[in-house]
């Protein structure tokens, strides 16, 4: 079975290994560049620290000459996707597409044991080549890490447990679509379609949900707005009345016509009145609860979808 | 004494598709040994059969027994036992020739390298070609040779034949038969191509519309239909024994029958009936439940 898997797959997995490694080697020559702006490593200019003069040249630096590269990669969030969907959807569609399947359930080798053993030889190329992109990538990332933390989109999703998990629907949609739609190309569509789909119901409405945000409120300083930049997540930010009760943007404008009209300062305009500022976050700490949290949900949904092919092939629907 | 063996036993099979029933109501009972043909137009649910024989599918009601043992349980050595070749023959195209065989001997028990090494030098196909460049006579030769090499005790072909030009078909048939005739193995097939049958089978399967509607052994078939001709008559049908088929020219009707004698009438004659002319007969016939007439097996 092995070199039967390898003989079947192995165009799929060089082209995605060369291109993996290709991909490896570049960040790895501009990640050491990158690290070298930092002369005692990013992590000491993580936090409260990166504040300090040096840091602050650095992480300018850093932006100037490879804040292109920061940007390019906010999109490699869909690689493991393509990993994972590449690998699944010819597992079984191409063999229905070719009629090998009536070929290859026909030997000796019963096809439980079969599905088994290329489900799991192939699940284990997405997950080892996956895991390698996004080892490079959070070492590449570090310096950007250590200035915006690791919440945002393009941290969050391409970093730790997470970009495995993708891999690994994408890889469970494809061979579902695969054993239903009975074609490559169509399942790989399908397998991206409904990855996306996914990723942004969980990214915009799942992932804030995952613990309760923590709320800060403080009444607005005369001196001038607290900068915001930090390795928590913000989900929400505004203005509260003295009381606490939120201000609608509405609110908002009136206080700041009324602070033009009268030609104050807005800050101590709005110092004067007690308005307050709060933020709606999740404090940074929570980085690995929440990857684990996204981790689960996409490991558990790929878990169904391969239930699903193995039922079907167990029940000799194919 | 052991029983004699049962190459092939179904009883109440039927496989529905999200479609409708591809297959009611199929009960067979099919000795080892010999070569079994399945007749049937296009869409009669030979493919659907083939494939609950060697537990591609699983029927939807009763039962399939191959060799003895239910196939929707299938164990390596059951898995063993049975060889199968599907329509147009599929092979991975982007395997050589030798890699093909490798696969053959990755996934089964025993494999016969040997011999399908010998039967593909014999017919001149190289072992380093791809599969997919070879001709369709070719990479159905290499099909064949990968589910002989199996050493089946049961060998299942799917339209064999259907997609291949003449030459290459009588070059197929040719090898086929001569795996038979070196013993051991039940040859089990399907065609829509009626002739030539006589020639190469000893049991016949006529499916028609899903359903079964004649089987038995060739030579009990034959022995046990004639048909009679006699001048042009709309009645005393019955008389004849089981009419299968009348036909009614200007002048003459003549009449298919099954266990029956010569009426009484002046005028009419008996004639043997080719097996052509009697799968023919049955394919015409409107399928209807219990229309299936069963011969042959019983001892």
């Amino acid at each position: 079975m092995t070199w039967l898997i390898w003989r079947q797959h192995r165009t799929e997995v060089c082209v995605l290994g060369l291109l993996v490694g290709l991909f490896g080697i570049a960040l790895l020559v501009l990640g050491t560049q990158a690290q070298d702006l930092f002369p005692g490593g990013p992590a000491r200019c993580a936090g409260e620290a990166g504040l300090d003069e040096g840091c602050v040249a650095s992480f300018r630096r850093l932006d100037e000459e490879y804040g292109y590269v920061e940007n390019l990669l906010a999109a490699f969030y869909l690689v493991p996707v393509l990993v994972g969907a590449f690998l699944g959807a010819p597992l079984l569609a191409r063999e229905l597409e070719d009629g090998t399947w009536q070929l290859a359930w026909t030997q000796a080798v019963p096809r439980m044991r079969w599905l088994a053993a290329k489900l799991a030889a192939l699940a284990g190329v997405t997950v080892t080549l996956t895991g390698m992109f996004t080892a490079v990538l959070t070492w590449f990332r570090q310096p950007f890490d250590a200035w915006e933390g690791r919440f945002q989109y393009d941290a969050f999703d391409l970093e730790g447990l997470v970009p495995v998990a993708y891999a690994l629907f994408a890889f469970g949609a494809a061979t579902a679509a695969g054993a239903i739609l009975r074609r490559s190309l169509p399942a790989f569509g399908v397998a991206f379609g409904a990855f996306l789909a996914a990723r942004m119901s969980v990214g915009l409405l799942a992932r804030p949900a995952y613990a309760t945000p923590l709320t800060t409120m403080e009444p607005v300083g005369a001196g001038g707005a607290k900068d915001g930049v930090g390795a928590d997540w913000t989900i929400e930010h505004g203005y509260a009345d003295a009381t606490g009760r939120r201000l609608s943007s509405a609110e908002y404008y009136e206080l700041e016509d009324a602070a033009d009209r009268a030609g104050a300062n807005l800050n101590q305009f709005l110092h004067a009145r007690g308005v307050q500022e709060f933020g709606v976050y999740h404090p940074a700490d929570r980085f690995w609860t929440f990857q684990l949290i996204e981790a689960s949900l996409f490991v558990a949904v790929a878990a169904v979808l391969v239930g699903v092919v193995v039922w079907r092939v167990r029940r000799r629907m194919i | 004494m052991t029983a004699p063996e049962f190459a092939l036993r179904t009883d109440g099979v039927g496989k529905r598709y999200r479609k409708g029933w591809a297959l009611r109501d199929c009960t067979l009972d099919l000795p080892a040994g010999g070569v079994i043909a399945l007749v049937g137009p296009n869409g009669a649910g030979k493919t659907t059969l083939l494939r609950l024989v060697v537990g591609l599918l699983a029927p939807s009601t009763g039962t399939v027994e191959v060799l003895g043992h239910d196939v929707t349980v299938s164990t390596p050595q059951t898995l063993a036992r049975v060889g199968f070749l599907a329509q147009d023959h599929p092979l991975y195209k982007r395997f050589t020739v030798a890699e093909m065989l490798r696969f053959g001997r990755a996934c089964n028990l025993r494999f016969d390298q040997g011999l399908a090494e010998r039967r593909l030098a014999k017919l001149g196909i190289p072992l380093d070609r791809r599969a997919g460049t070879l001709s369709g006579g070719q990479q159905a030769q290499v099909a064949l040779a990968l589910a002989l090499a199996k050493r089946p005790d049961l060998l299942v072909l799917d339209e064999p034949v259907a997609s291949l030009d003449p030459l290459a078909r009588h070059e197929f048939l040719q090898v086929l038969m001569g795996a038979v005739a070196e013993g051991g193995v039940t040859v089990l097939f399907s065609s829509h191509v009626v002739h030539e049958l006589e020639r190469v089978c000893d049991h016949l399967i006529v499916l028609n519309d899903g359903r079964v509607t004649l089987t038995g052994d060739i030579d009990t078939l034959l022995a046990e239909h004639r048909l009679l001709v006699g001048p042009r008559t709309a009645a005393d049908l019955g008389r004849a024994g089981t009419v299968v088929e009348a036909v009614h020219s200007d002048r003459h009707t003549t009449l298919l029958v099954r266990d029956g004698g010569l009426p009484a009438a002046p005028g009419w004659q008996a004639r043997p009936v080719a097996l052509e002319d009697l799968v023919l007969a049955y394919l015409r016939r409107p399928s209807e439940p219990s229309a299936a007439v069963t011969s042959g097996v019983a001892e």
